[in-house]
């Protein structure tokens, strides 16, 4: 194998491990604000992606317009579905809001292949095809763009959580919910922000990977993915979620070269039971210790 | 009066076959298999807390090991088979279940998720073993002199090893076993304190909940009569925590009622492909919001209500 292959297959491993970090980002924002797993999460963006796609076309609306249309549905949802089912649900265990999440991700799925069919579709995407030599290397544009776009999107997130009022508002609720209540934070309205935060950072993903791997309803699958980074970072781990995103992509690009080809889609289950073995706390996380 | 419940009810099962069309000898074969699943996953799950979405894997595992055992040695008697199914399946749930000890809730579920996922993909992979995508047609089972090749044949078959797994799962969770389980499922630390051995009752109750699923999958593969690997999927293993969240978690009654739901359901819904998922979600976001302790525990309050039987 040339280095020029192996470059191609690291940028561009890169590019899905960026999508999966924002999967990871956002499963680990309402993990950190209501302690529990959104199962739908991936459904939510693969909504997000056809709703862009179904404006696109139906309104004729610039790609860009088209997007910033799935993000606002997506923040939309998000609040509704916080508001009318989760919040009824907040005294309930992790177990309880897990088969909730669970269950939503079984309508949105359904709901998605009776509006739109179970078929694959062509999303359309900003960049060209044609790749970009740098020197001996040729790099496809789609994978910069998206390396880049998720850059931009993490280091947003990044000032949003250091210097905002909501921001920090989320990482007090995150530390101590009891503490941040008593200081004055409404925790209530972290909640609603950490589902529509999480929402938009999942459509933002969305948008990005539906020219990579078609628009399906089945792109809710993703989800998966992003859990897997996020536990290889450290759940609840913000900097670990990012880490284990591009460990993830990077490994799962790179494990057909050396391995069976039908390896590459057990990839991330395979990595998920191994660290879950070996290191339940990821690379970054730190054990928790726990009272009774 | 409750013997003498029960005495109808037995007789009632007894007589099911001769009662209604083929059809519903087959549906009532799937409702038993369920069952036996669903007890196996509660006893996990409802009784122990440790929710598992990979039974469908479990269930894989014990049907493609009796399908193979009678394909390659087709003299073993079925109820041998079945054993057999069942403890090598218990098996793959110590193995599995020791290294998930560390983990709890979120993590544990989703290694059982992996867990299936990677169950189904070796089954596709071992195609010289389980013949792959083109899946695997299961001889009829025979029981010395008797081939079991009607559904009314299998159906006493099922039903008896049910009733066998039935009981027992009724007496493990009144033993110290089971209420270990359910110390454990209150909290791990206080289980711990009050001095039991929480890593080996985990390991236990991953062994049991594996055997039991094992032989579903042992059954399983006789009543449907034919394997393939996509059958076994991670909407599978939906299934079985709805069955068991609409049953009631903790529960032996609850989750034989949930299995006869949710198969039921399926059945019904079966013109309605693509609505199903649609109204399982509904059924389970509506199940926790507002039935959390599942039909069983309805069942009770209303019966209590009432002045009780």
């Amino acid at each position: 194998m040339t280095t020029a292959t192996l470059v191609h297959v690291v940028v561009s491993g890169l590019a899905t491990g960026c999508i999966y970090a924002l999967m990871a980002i956002s499963l680990v924002i309402i993990y950190n604000a209501t302690r529990t797993l959104n199962f739908a999460q991936g459904e939510m963006l693969m909504i997000s992606a056809f709703l862009a796609w179904a404006s696109y076309h139906a309104f004729r609306l610039p790609l860009l317009v088209a997007m910033l249309v799935a993000v606002t549905a997506s923040a939309v949802l998000a609040l509704l579905i916080e508001r009318a089912i989760i919040r009824h649900s907040i005294a309930a265990t992790h177990f309880d809001v897990l088969i909730i999440t669970l269950g939503l991700s079984l309508m949105l799925r359904a709901g998605a292949g009776i509006v739109w069919t179970h078929d694959e579709f062509p999303f359309p995407s900003f960049f060209s095809d044609r790749p970009i030599p740098l020197g001996p290397v040729r790099i496809a544009p789609g994978s910069l763009g998206i390396i880049g776009a998720s850059l931009g999107l993490m280091a947003a997130l990044y000032l949003l959580f250091t210097y905002t009022r909501f921001g920090r508002a989320m990482r007090a609720v995150a530390q101590n919910q009891r503490a941040a209540r008593l200081m004055g934070i409404s925790v209530e309205r972290v909640y609603s922000g950490s589902w529509v935060l999480a929402s938009v950072v999942g459509a933002v993903a969305g948008v990005l990977i539906a020219p990579v791997i078609f628009l399906s309803s089945k792109m809710g699958l993703i989800v998966i993915n992003g859990f897997t980074a996020a536990v290889l970072g450290g759940f609840g781990s913000l900097p670990g979620a990012v880490l284990g995103g591009m460990l993830l992509g990077v490994l799962e690009n790179l494990a057909p070269l050396y391995l069976p080809t039908g390896i590459k889609y057990s990839v991330p289950f395979l990595l998920l039971i191994g660290i879950l073995m070996l290191r339940p706390s990821g690379l970054l996380g730190r054990s928790l210790q726990r009272k009774v | 009066m409750r013997r003498l419940a029960l005495a109808s009810l037995g007789l009632l099962l007894l007589a099911l076959p001769w009662l209604v069309p083929r059809y519903f000898v087959f549906l009532a074969n799937l409702i038993v298999v369920n069952a036996i699943v669903a007890i196996g996953l509660n006893l996990l799950s409802g009784y122990t807390n440790q929710l598992s979405f990979g039974h469908a894997g479990f269930l894989a595992i014990g049907a493609y090991f009796a399908a193979l055992l009678t394909i390659h040695a087709p003299g073993v008697p079925v109820p041998l088979t079945i054993l057999a199914a069942g403890v090598s399946t218990a098996a793959v749930g110590v193995a599995l279940g020791v290294p998930c000890l560390r983990l709890e809730g979120l993590y544990l579920t989703m290694a059982t998720l992996a867990f299936g996922y990677v169950v189904s993909e070796a089954i596709l992979n071992l195609d010289w073993l389980t013949r792959g995508a083109d899946g695997l047609r299961v001889p009829v089972a025979g029981l010395g002199p008797w081939r079991l090749a009607t559904d009314v044949a299998r159906y006493y078959l099922v039903l008896a090893v049910a009733v066998l797994m039935v009981l027992a799962a009724r007496n493990l969770v009144s033993t110290r076993t089971g209420r270990a389980f359910l110390a454990i499922r209150e909290s791990q630390i206080a289980a711990q304190a009050g001095g039991i051995h929480v890593a080996a009752y985990k390991t236990i109750a991953f062994a049991v909940s594996a055997f039991y699923t094992g032989v579903a999958g042992g059954l399983f593969a006789f009543v449907v009569g034919y394997l393939s690997p996509d059958a076994f999927d991670v909407f599978l293993s939906v299934d079985f925590v709805a069955m068991i969240i609409i049953g009631g978690l903790g529960s032996v009654p609850g989750s034989i009622i949930g299995a006869a739901v949710i198969t039921v359901l399926h059945d019904w819904l079966a013109a309605f492909q693509n609505y199903r998922p649609l109204i399982f979600g509904a059924i389970l976001i509506a199940g926790m919001l507002f039935m959390p302790g599942g039909i069983a525990r309805a069942l009770r309050v209303s019966l209590t209500r009432g002045g009780g039987v």
